[in-house]
């Protein structure tokens, strides 16, 4: 099938709800492998801290694996560290996580975002990387970026537990806090828009397994819809686990699109959203992705396919050991039915 | 251009080789040798860097040594039975990645001394493909140890179990002698538990979970 749109194209089409040549293949999400780091030489950590490292191993997803996005955020910590939390940095085969047993804030008045913020070198390097990807790539691909919402952001600056009880205990204070720490997603994010990105992925991680959606409605609804206005590029809003309790709210936010779970079946997510926002993701990573192989994979793409799911990838950043074929089965099976669906119309 | 090609199904992966640079090093499986179809392996690194290819080549030297594997004119490993036997395979991958380039590797014996029991373990093979555990010394719980390692056996070799009154007796289903495999499989049979909770252990490493599912 000829391609009749660049994979920007494609993907920026599909998040404006716009006519596609065929469904895109979209990360929202690493999908950086240790073979990839290897084929590149751009191991973690040093592609987590240094921009060519992280551009050279972002831009796999395209041109080894047949993605139409390149997303060279892998982490979820790299404003967390500028704000100062401690960061577990790891090894070439692991994911750097933040301290969250050290926490930097106790109270909402501990709330600062340092003036060096964007000029940090964990945030730095993001926004070189989009630069160099932007440079390289052009009005080829989709380079996306990441902001991390103020829910995560609570969780690696207070920890997990004070900031679930905060909520328990003071939803004012804890509105103030998310109030507050919004202004690093927006600070990170338009200076992401101004180094290059086409969009972004916006995490916040209200999971369905300790969240409810009667949280989300209270705590994040209204925020994500000031990002919207605020954040003026297509966003991606990620949030882990089973989510069709909030979908209803997150469809109303303005979001171009979300990036959902395998724990939420796509037909009855589709049903949901209805066309307000575009889903994307969906494929299992932790069993299919990882430990199955390429037939079980196709299984779940076409899935998303048949139930109209505008754009397809993982549902989140996939584990390092993932094997390159399953990965490339991906865009692969994409193709495959389109050329089918037409196959088919035509006779 | 892409630079990945097709070289069959991965059927286990070393991330990082403390012996050479931390590459990744991948064992694949193809399921053609020169034109007839039977499984041959591959062991492969991604890395371009210098010295990689020598370290691959190590590795696969080790794998022939340790497990009876056999290379073709490809580069390619085979079993001289040409069955597909993956798990063991793996089994001699992962142990040939543990040792560096500049050790020589030796076929491991048909015996082991069992540190838990205290006994001697011995494994014989009794013609077509079949291995009788048995055990000598001092030890304790004889029959119920031979009867563990048959068993660790045939979960690390894919082996089939041979009814028997001691539940001594191990097969491999394609009636061809394995002795090298054996010896390797033999090391790590009276802890299959621990081994396999090493590998689970192993392959949640690179697995990203939620900020609440973080500690």
């Amino acid at each position: 099938m000829p391609n009749a749109m660049t994979s920007r194209e494609r993907v920026l089409a599909a998040l404006r709800n716009e006519p596609t040549d065929r469904t895109p293949v979209c990360n929202p999400t690493s999908v950086a492998t240790v073979e990839l780091m290897d084929l590149v030489d751009a191991p973690f950590p040093q592609a987590n801290r240094e921009p060519e490292l992280m551009a050279r191993l972002a831009a796999t997803g395209y041109t080894e694996l047949g993605f139409d996005t390149i997303m060279p955020v892998f982490t979820i910590i790299q404003e967390s560290s500028a704000l100062g939390c401690k960061i577990q940095w790891e090894q070439k085969d692991n994911w750097p996580t933040v301290k969250m047993r050290e926490p930097i804030w106790e109270d909402v008045d501990d709330i600062v975002i340092p003036k060096d913020f964007l000029t940090h070198p964990d945030t730095q390097c993001v926004l070189e990387a989009i630069k160099i990807l932007k440079k390289e790539y052009g009005d080829e691909v989709a380079v996306i970026g990441k902001t991390m919402g103020p829910w995560s952001l609570g969780y690696h600056c207070f920890g997990v537990e004070p900031f679930l009880l905060l909520s328990l205990d003071d939803p004012g204070k804890t509105k103030l806090a998310l109030d507050r720490m919004k202004e690093a997603t927006v600070q990170f994010g338009v200076a992401q828009i101004e180094a290059g990105a086409d969009a972004l992925t916006l995490p916040d991680h209200a999971t369905g397994d300790l969240v409810s959606g009667e949280y989300y409605e209270r705590y994040l609804r209204d925020l994500h819809i000031e990002f919207v206005d605020r954040i003026p590029i297509p966003l991606i809003l990620h949030i882990c686990g089973r989510t069709v309790d909030r979908m209803e709210y997150i469809a109303q936010t303005g979001m171009a699109a979300f990036h959902y779970d395998s724990k939420n079946e796509p037909k009855e997510s589709m049903d949901i959203v209805q066309k307000r926002i575009a889903l994307v993701g969906n494929i299992n990573n932790p069993e299919t992705l990882f430990s199955k192989a390429p037939e079980d994979v196709k299984t779940e793409v076409l899935k998303n396919l048949e139930a109209g799911v505008p754009l397809i990838g993982p549902e989140c950043a996939i584990p390092l050991q993932t094997t390159i074929e399953n990965l490339q089965a991906i865009p692969e099976v994409v193709q495959g039915w389109h050329k089918e669906k037409i196959r088919t119309e035509a006779t | 251009m892409r630079r990945v090609v097709d070289i069959g199904r991965r059927i286990e992966l070393v991330p990082m080789d403390p012996h050479f640079n931390d590459i990744s090093i991948g064992l694949y499986r193809q399921n053609t040798n020169h034109g007839h179809d039977t499984p041959v392996f591959l062991v492969h690194t991604y890395s371009r860097i210098s010295g990689a290819a020598e370290r691959i080549e190590a590795v696969v030297e080790a794998m022939q040594v340790l497990g009876g594997l056999l290379k073709n004119g490809d580069g390619l490993l085979h079993f001289p039975c040409n069955s597909l036997h993956e798990a063991a395979c793996r089994r001699v991958f992962l142990e040939a990645c543990k040792l560096a380039s500049d050790t020589p590797a030796e076929p491991r014996p048909l015996n082991i001394l069992d540190k838990k029991s205290k006994l001697t373990i011995t494994v014989d093979s009794i013609g077509e493909g079949v291995y009788r555990v048995s055990a000598e010394g001092e030890g304790r719980g004889a029959a119920r140890r031979v009867s563990a390692i048959a068993g660790g056996l045939a979960k690390l070799g894919e082996m089939e179990t041979v009814e028997t009154d001691n539940r001594d007796t191990v097969a491999f289903a394609c009636g061809e002698s394995h002795d090298a495999l054996v010896g390797l499989l033999l090391t790590r049979a009276p802890n299959v538990r621990i081994v396999l909770r090493e590998e689970d252990m192993g392959a949640g490493r690179g697995v990203l979970s939620a900020p609440s599912q973080q500690t």
